[in-house]
């Protein structure tokens, strides 16, 4: 298999590095110790929950930041600077350089969010608990959101193939906010009682990513055991979607005319 | 017009940017003071629907749910300082806390304080803070402290002792409950309520399922109470019956057996003859070692 991904992937998370990416963990940083400090004088009983949750969601949030802002732009900038056309002259296939952006973003997530799951430990630390055997579900939960990124990024580099920066977050936020309400989706089918609008809805339930699936802080703050089997179907579920929509994003591109 | 050298116009923005933060501030502070009118309107729920808000949330339903319980700690100690005694927004407060984190305890166990405690202290609604701690039981078979604090809610506030019974049995069920105590605490409720056949259920479970001599000997001991109890209402119907008849209450026990009312003295658990005190109403021996119940 050819290095080229790889190279490509490693100059994304060298770029993102440089742009100062990697900035948002100082806003993280000081999150998580104002939490720290502040919520035992303002609520009862919820120190650790309330830093197991801001935590969480705070990874969440700014992940999504992350790869929707940089993933919708990762295609159109290298257009824009022409520096893409430098690049395909030589021997890089575009999906090879569509998967090493995507390798590169993915890095760089996997890298703020390992800082990020570190000042969370250390803030977990500051409320006075010890870690227990528990705490291995706030891991999951954060690997949870590590697919749910993982995901989101493939979505908005799809976009990005064939769109603007601006449609293409707008197209990955809907296609996100979809994937979250895609249970209810389902159950509206079938409260309508027609056969084919249930048919339909059941249809979309399936074709749209359920974000749903990656969602495990409530779990993670309360320390509920997160079964083993469902990390591999979660991580089986990312991976099988994220190359559809590679796949697609690689046929969509290569067929793109970037004269 | 003079153009100022990168030095000079670096330290005139370092003096001009916190003296235009304070200018800021200032304004704030006026407008903050016309405004202060509007300062009550701001206590109130723009969405009081927890189900709502829970797919609003978007995903992050937990981080709400530790706002919302917040802000109803906020509210409750804002209001109690207050000491009107007003806590309309507090129930709400807490039914979208679990709405939006079913398992937020902390929220069904103070929530059912604060609504619970009399007024000015509290909301003086025992019969919600049953309700949230009943949907807290459901949410959470598991958690034997919200079965705990149910049976409190019935038995100090609305002196209600078979649901307390009920409920403290309830909570014994519950793998990794004390449920010893939780079993004494039922079985004692029920006797309080008067219900001696729960009780003498609950004490019979307790003395066949524990392997505690001590606790073999207590439960036995209130057994025996619970016999003696019984023996002495059945035998005060019977004084009842020869009163009606003799127009006067009888004198011993004696005499019952005189009108045909008893067979023979009867004997309570530890073989000492019950007597009529002279209120006419039956008693222990006083040299059995038996004690009622409340004793």
């Amino acid at each position: 298999m050819s290095a080229m991904p790889g190279v490509v992937a490693v100059n994304t998370f060298r770029e993102a590095v440089r742009d100062r990416v990697l900035y948002n963990l100082v806003f993280f940083a000081l999150l998580m110790m104002g939490a720290a400090i502040l919520v035992g004088q303002v609520s009862i009983g919820i120190n650790r929950l309330v830093i197991v949750n801001l935590g969480l969601s705070a990874i969440s949030v700014i992940g999504l930041v992350m790869a929707v802002f940089i993933g919708v732009g990762l295609i159109h900038k290298e257009i824009e600077k022409r520096t893409l056309y430098s690049l395909l002259a030589r021997p890089v296939r575009r999906w090879e350089f569509l998967v090493g952006k995507y390798g590169g973003l993915l890095l760089t997530l996997v890298v703020n969010t390992s800082f990020m799951t570190v000042g969370l430990a250390a803030a977990l630390y500051y409320v006075g608990r010890p870690f227990v055997r528990s705490d291995v579900t706030v891991l999951v939960a954060i690997y949870f959101i590590l697919l749910e990124l993982a995901l989101v990024t493939a979505i908005a580099l799809f976009f990005s193939c064939f769109s603007s920066p601006m449609l293409s977050t707008l197209f990955t936020l809907a296609i996100f906010v979809t994937g979250l309400f895609a249970s209810d989706i389902r159950d509206f089918g079938a409260l309508t009682n027609d056969r084919a609008m249930e048919a339909f809805t059941r249809a979309l339930y399936y074709l749209v990513p359920n974000f749903h699936n990656f969602n495990a802080i409530a779990a993670a703050g309360h320390g509920d055991r997160i079964p083993l089997a469902l990390v591999g179907e979660n991580t089986l579920y990312a991976a099988v979607y994220a190359t559809v929509v590679l796949v697609a994003g690689s046929v969509v591109f290569a067929r793109r005319n970037l004269k | 017009m003079t153009r100022l050298s990168p030095g000079r116009a670096s330290w005139k923005a370092i003096v001009a940017i916190p003296l235009l933060f304070a200018a800021a501030a200032f304004l704030q502070v006026r407008i903050d003071a016309q405004t202060r009118s509007d300062g009550a309107q701001q206590e109130q729920l723009l969405v009081s629907s927890g189900a709502l808000l829970k797919k609003l949330s978007l995903g992050y339903d937990p981080l709400l749910a530790d706002i919302y319980w917040t802000r109803a700690v906020q509210y409750y100690g804002t209001r109690v300082g207050e000491g009107h005694g007003d806590f309309a927004l507090l129930d709400p407060l807490l039914n979208i806390s679990t709405t939006l984190d079913p398992h937020l305890i902390i929220a069904y166990r103070f929530g059912a304080i604060f609504l619970s405690e009399p007024k000015p202290i509290g909301d003086g609604r025992t019969d919600l803070a049953i309700q949230l701690v009943k949907r807290g039981v459901a949410a959470n078979p598991n958690e034997w402290r919200l079965d705990y604090d149910l049976g409190l809610l019935y038995y100090w506030r609305l002196k209600d002792y078979q649901p307390a019974a009920a409920a403290f049995l309830a909570g014994s069920n519950v793998p990794g409950a004390p449920f010893m105590t939780l079993k004494l605490m039922a079985a004692s409720v029920a006797e309080k309520g008067g219900s001696i056949e729960t009780s003498r259920m609950i004490f019979a479970e307790l003395y066949q399922s524990t392997k505690d001599p001590e606790v073999q000997k207590m439960a036995l001991k209130e057994l025996r109470a619970l016999k003696a109890q019984e023996d002495e209402m059945h035998l005060d119907q019977i004084v009842r019956e020869y009163e009606k008849r003799f127009r006067r209450k009888p004198a011993s026990i004696q005499e019952l057996i005189s009108a045909r009312l008893l067979r023979g003295s009867p004997v309570d658990p530890a073989g000492f003859p019950y007597e009529i005190g002279p209120d006419g109403k039956s008693r222990l021996d006083p040299r059995s070692p038996i004690k009622p119940p409340d004793q």
